[in-house]
């Protein structure tokens, strides 16, 4: 049985939030396009969460998803429905971070 | 009224240290349990926690978790989503719960460790709310199983399988107790938070949750992922710590700590999760197998992040790799085998469109576990059901306390690595287990595996029957079949038009 595929999951620069689905994981994946321009954002959707993911670094701002929630929202209401996340993160006022610090 | 940002308030309000004049450090803060690495106060006060939260917004989205979570349990409680499901996704339910729901309480112990002897505030801060994120964990999946207990008697097991000598509860407590339960604020923080929740956790709350919402059951899918919130949150509190000690030249210890806590999760998930992903949920609702589960959350997520924080892949990475494949086929087959010791009743998961699935994802599932699952298919065609079960005891790893197993078929490579240690002889399933164990070798060699207890006399009668008793299953608990064999139909008609033809 082969390890190769295995091996090659490991050599990837993908960050992002996993989240749990629902309207602000529609938000986020929106907000992820906005506020990360120039960058494609993979989309796996697993039904139960959703992987919103870009290459090295993500930056979410809460101004950005609350216009594309449509309704008042607070950055670490992100929380609520954020079930995990690759990369490092660092959490702001006004936005999160996914990062890498190291590229593979 | 002007309200300051968290951010511009936040490290203030948390920076918590103070200089004790009426005891030393070391009173205040004793080495055993707030971590032997000789570093002072003043190093622990750059652990900067990345993923930051306060009290206040704590109480707010815990409220809204819950009041989500609780309202799709209180909507769907009348549509018998556990009646009508597949026996084999009840197993998997069962399997859960009892290995789980009271070991949250544990790791709320252990969080509170942190919270009371971490010389690092930003640890204290984040251990006070993951605390009270694993007291929300035990009450919700205690809670949640219990209205099906006056339905199926295993559901029992949800509340007391902590408290009883199952094979598979003794390994889960073993690795738990090695984590969380005997260890310092710093080590916790390293193996239960950083190794156990950014990576192993994930495969159990969110992987299962993708094949429950396959399988309809959004009350659950529901409770384990928003649990998996929480733990996003309190997982990152290692990362710090980890960052502390590298910087402090404590990189060995630190790594040391990840590679036992990986290896002993990957171990335990092998006979857990394994199992329920590819044999127990129902082949239309498996949403990928376990292995591409291992792939995407612990090989491309996890150790992916761990490198990246200055940490090395395990020295047994090849290894891990191989066995991800591997592993829990055997576990699944030795647990089905001695099903009568298991508190849920398995899924054989091997009709012929599931054993295409598993060639599918592991070629050469067939010329391997597959061979030996046709000896045990002819009988149950034959109908010598006692062949179906096993006379002796399989032989147990004194680390991961699981049997020793190896893969059959041509390349059989079953082998034991033993080690004599002040004249008692251990066994163990793996280089890696015996690695562990040889790390710190007083903290392990007094533990007796449940065949060690049964050489010791201490299971009587020593047969099956005295071996239930003391796993405390009573008629009524013990596995069997999770569909009553009716499965092996199809293999009889197959024989069937065999001898027509």
């Amino acid at each position: 049985m082969s390890t190769t595929s295995s091996a090659q999951a490991y050599h990837n620069n993908l960050v992002g939030p996993v989240m749990r689905a629902g309207d602000l994981a529609q938000a986020v994946i929106e907000a992820a396009k906005v506020d990360n321009p120039g960058k494609e954002v993979f989309v796996d959707d697993k039904r139960a969460y959703i992987r919103i993911h870009t290459e090295h670094e993500m930056i979410l701002r809460q101004a950005t998803i609350e216009e594309e929630l449509g309704r008042p929202f607070r950055m670490n209401d992100l929380e609520v429905d954020l079930s995990s996340f690759a990369g490092q993160i660092e959490s702001r006022d006004d936005s999160v971070r996914f990062y890498f610090a190291k590229k593979l | 009224m002007a309200v300051l940002n968290r951010m511009d308030w936040y490290d203030l309000a948390r920076t918590t240290n103070w200089t004790p004049k009426y005891v030393t450090e070391d009173e205040l803060f004793p080495p055993m349990l707030s971590g032997e690495f000789g570093l002072p106060l003043s190093a622990w006060e750059k652990y900067d926690e990345p993923y930051k939260q306060t009290y206040p917004e704590y109480v707010k989205v815990q409220r809204e978790k819950d009041a989500g979570a609780y309202s799709v349990k209180a909507a769907l409680e009348r549509s018998r989503i556990f009646e009508n499901a597949d026996p084999g996704w009840k197993s998997v339910m069962k399997a859960h719960y009892g290995a789980i729901a009271r070991g949250e309480y544990a790791a709320a112990s252990a969080e509170a460790r942190m919270m009371r002897f971490s010389k690092a505030p930003g640890m204290r801060n984040m251990a006070t709310l993951g605390c009270m994120d694993e007291i929300r964990h035990g009450q919700m999946q205690l809670y949640f199983p219990h209205e099906h207990v006056s339905k199926d008697r295993q559901m029992d097991w949800a509340f007391k399988a902590y408290d009883t000598n199952e094979w598979a509860m003794i390994a889960a407590r073993h690795f738990f107790d090695d984590i969380m339960m005997t260890r310092d604020a710093i080590s916790v923080s390293i193996m239960l938070t950083f190794s156990f929740e950014t990576g192993f956790t994930n495969m159990q709350f969110l992987g299962l949750a993708a094949d429950a919402a396959e399988a309809g059951d959004h009350t659950f899918a529901n409770l384990i992922s928003s649990i998996q919130t929480d733990e996003s949150r309190h997982a990152q509190i290692g990362g710090p710590a980890l960052k502390v000690l590298i910087e402090n030249g404590h990189k060995a210890e630190a790594q040391k700590r990840v590679d036992i806590a990986v290896w002993g999760a990957w171990k335990l998930f092998s006979v857990l999760t394994g199992p329920i992903m590819d044999y127990y949920t129902p082949l239309a609702h498996r949403k990928q197998s376990f292995k591409e589960f291992m792939e995407e959350w612990i090989v491309a997520q996890f150790e992916r992040a761990l490198t990246d924080m200055g940490l090395d892949l395990p020295w047994y990475w090849d290894i891990f790799l191989k066995d991800i494949s591997q592993t829990h086929h055997g576990m699944h087959l030795g647990s089905y085998f001695w099903r009568p010791t298991l508190w849920w009743n398995p899924a054989a998961g091997v009709t012929p469109d599931e054993r295409t699935w598993l060639e599918e994802k592991y070629p050469g599932w067939n010329d391997t576990w597959g061979q030996c699952w046709d000896v045990f298919i002819d009988n149950v065609v034959d109908g010598n059901m006692a062949m179906t079960y096993p006379e002796t005891l399989p032989y147990v790893c004194n680390m991961c306390q699981l049997p020793i197993l190896g893969t059959p078929g041509k390349g059989w490579n079953v082998k034991d690595y033993p080690l004599e240690y002040n004249g008692r002889l251990y066994h163990f399933g793996s280089e890696v287990d015996r690695w562990v164990f040889e790390q710190d070798p007083e903290r392990y060699a007094g533990h007796l595996s449940i065949v060690d207890r049964f050489l010791a006399g201490m299971i009587q009668p020593m047969n099956l029957e005295g071996a239930l008793a003391y796993m405390n299953l009573a008629p009524g608990e013990m596995g069997d079949d999770a569909h009553n064999y009716a499965w092996a139909e199809v293999y009889r008609a197959l024989r069937e038009t065999r001898k027509a033809g």
